[in-house]
């Protein structure tokens, strides 16, 4: 009788989800234009990320929209050293010199306030690409306390303590899986990179729909 | 170090460490600049590769820079006493020189050994000077030694004498004495220089084998740039267009004697020389930099002659401070503030970057993780410059190009297009990127037991 019930509960909930499920459509974004010929990765190796030749096939739910967009843009260097963190967000993805701000040398973050919880399925990060570069230490999280002291969900991270593997800069920019974490405040670090210690963002797409 | 640099300092250390002198006239240019280099490392207290400093190498183009600037003092008999004082200025304080007599390049010496030659030939041709004449030929051979472009100098000067002893010898022919003594002193100096002193005797025949490759290397390989390069290099900065402008009205008020219209004509040919040839870098922007500093001198000379008024020669002084002070700028941002940035500043050209200084360290870190005294380093690259400079503290270390099968290693350090052969040896390593130039990346790969940080 148990084993009955469980199993009439357990396909209750796969129709249910199946039916009241988000159809998934491909993430889609503008590029900006390419500035350099990218330093190729030819080697076939699993822990190094190749270079991406073509926007990636990434799907997220249907109805999902940039939520980074203009929103107010915070950092651990409020006096950057060029340009301003309103760059951040403003949709410019271009990679000539007055589309990117740069932050101190070492270890900084930038942080978007969504203004709302959200549901979040895909982050697209452009540091800097009118050169080939590696950023270290990247990591990205979400939270719904603007301090980040607690409820943070660390949704990316090649540094010392992550998983995940450094990667070349290019136009296409970074695309980050989320996979729906509920926040209002996403966080990204980095940690200078391979031409110098400053530390630059371009862009950040935050793709989601708003918390029901 | 920049790649050239860390290639003469290979070159040098080699030779600390007991090896032959041997003249590769592919991309390595004369052995002048080790000639001089190994006796002063000697007394630095170098005894091999592997303790060469940075400094200690480097103290040989600032020598050599700081002997330019006192050899203008000689330049006061043939240009005069105010150019000579500006060019002696101009070479002690603005920006381009300062920064190349600290890099460790041909560049520094070949410049001070023209100047040499222009003083001592034209005072042998103006006074029939035999010691002037040898002089001469024994700066055309250091030139030589140190470049093999020294023959595009010989031209451009030939042609500039002569031009310049048409129109302002009133009819003199030069003593054919001072030309046999040039000849020879050249001949026998540039002997002993590309032989080391008679010990390479092939260097002569290699010598002609420069030749081909220079043709081609003129032609760009890679550092093609448009025939006004140079002059938007020399514009550039708070204080390049003026020091232009005034170096302009210099070639214009230098027609009056033989020696002042020789320099201007030499000027110009050599600017256009090297602004025809598609191969172009900063550096060589020192070699018209040279006579630009004296037309430089000979415009403020004519200013400063051109009225007795106290008020005018006020002016004179308060116009050169004002340069001065934007001299001081350009010199202080491209030489301290950013020495090594190839975005903000123009003479760091292909510069090797502040990261690279972080991957000997990490592999000593590694080394010291994993308790390995004398870790085995496996470079696979088609261009490992500058690594046998950075990794030279390592006595195991083994060069690869990406299609030999390399040895056993501990770390291995690839380029980021080899091909896919290594992907087996590699999948369990850890990949740590390391900027080397803008735009070339190399892949540390440590074992995955080891903790990957830059902190």
């Amino acid at each position: 009788m148990k084993k009955l019930f469980t199993l009439i509960a357990s396909a209750t909930l796969l129709t249910a989800n199946f039916v009241f499920a988000d159809d998934l459509v491909p993430l889609k974004t503008d590029l900006p234009k390419p500035l350099f010929v990218g330093t190729p990765v030819q080697i076939d190796v699993p822990n190094l990320e190749p270079k991406l030749t073509k926007w990636p096939e990434f799907s997220v739910p249907a109805g999902s929209v940039n939520l980074a967009k203009a929103k107010k843009v915070t950092a651990s260097d409020s006096d950057p050293v060029v340009g301003t963190l309103d760059l951040v967000t403003d949709g410019d993805k271009e990679g000539d010199e007055g589309s990117w701000v740069e932050l101190a040398p070492g270890k900084q973050w930038v942080q978007i306030d969504l203004e709302k919880d959200a549901n979040i399925y895909a982050l697209v990060v452009w540091h800097f690409h009118n050169q080939s570069r590696v950023y270290r230490d990247v990591v990205v999280q979400i939270s719904d306390d603007p301090t980040f002291s607690k409820d943070v969900t660390t949704i990316y991270d090649n540094s010392a303590a992550g998983k995940d593997r450094p990667y070349l800069e290019s136009f296409y920019g970074k695309i980050i899986d989320a996979k729906g974490v509920k926040g209002r405040y996403v966080r990204l670090y980095s940690n200078g990179n391979t031409t110098n210690k400053l530390n630059h963002y371009i862009e950040v797409e935050v793709f989601g729909k708003p918390a029901a | 170090m920049h790649t050239d640099e860390a290639i003469n300092a290979y070159i040098t250390g080699q030779l600390l460490d007991g090896e032959k002198y041997q003249y590769d006239p592919i991309d390595r240019h004369g052995p002048a600049l080790v000639e001089l280099t190994l006796p002063i490392v000697h007394l630095e207290g170098a005894k091999k590769f592997s303790e060469l400093t940075e400094s200690q190498l480097r103290l040989v183009p600032v020598l050599v820079g700081s002997a330019t600037v006192l050899l203008f003092a000689a330049a006061v008999e043939i240009f005069g006493f105010i150019p000579s004082l500006v060019a002696a200025l101009l070479f002690a304080f603005a920006p381009l020189p300062v920064y190349y007599n600290r890099y460790f390049i041909h560049e520094t010496l070949f410049v001070a050994a023209t100047l040499g030659l222009i003083l001592s030939g034209t005072r042998a041709l103006l006074k029939n000077s035999l010691t002037s004449a040898a002089l001469a030929g024994f700066f055309a051979a250091l030139m030589l030694a140190c470049k093999e472009t020294a023959t595009l100098h010989f031209f451009a000067l030939g042609l500039a004498v002569a031009i310049g002893w048409r129109l302002r010898a009133n009819g003199k022919i030069p003593s054919l004495k001072i030309f046999i003594a040039a000849a020879i002193t050249f001949l026998a100096a540039g002997i002993l220089l590309f032989t080391w002193f008679g010990q390479n005797w092939s260097a002569l025949v290699d010598l002609l084998r420069a030749i081909p490759h220079l043709a081609a290397r003129a032609g760009g390989e890679g550092h093609q740039k448009p025939f006004w390069y140079y002059l938007v290099l020399l514009a550039g900065g708070w204080s390049g267009s003026l020091l232009l402008g005034l170096g302009l009205a210099g070639t214009y008020f230098a027609t009056r004697s033989f020696a002042k219209l020789t320099l201007a004509i030499y000027a110009l040919l050599i600017y256009a020389v090297y602004c025809v040839i598609p191969y172009k870098t900063p550096w060589l922007a020192l070699n018209f930099w040279l006579p630009l500093a004296l037309l430089i001198g000979f415009a403020v000379e004519r200013l400063w002659f051109a009225s007795g008024k106290l008020s005018v020669r006020t002016a004179i002084l308060i116009g050169c401070g004002v340069l001065g002070l934007l001299i001081a700028h350009d010199t202080r941002q491209r030489v301290f503030v950013f020495p090594a940035d190839g975005e903000k500043n123009p003479y760091a050209y292909a510069h090797t970057t502040e990261d690279l200084l972080g991957l000997p360290v990490r592999l000593e870190e590694l080394a010291q993780q994993n308790k390995i005294t004398n870790p085995r380093i496996a470079v696979i690259a088609k261009d490992a410059w500058p690594l046998p400079w950075y990794l030279r503290k390592f006595s195991n270390v083994g060069y690869w190009q990406p299609s030999q099968a390399t040895g056993e290693a501990d770390f291995l350090i690839t380029t980021t297009d080899v091909s896919d052969q290594l992907a087996e040896r590699l999948k369990n390593f850890r990949p740590d990127f390391f900027g080397v130039r803008p735009n070339v990346l190399l892949i540390l790969w440590s074992s995955p037991n080891t903790n990957s940080s830059h902190e």
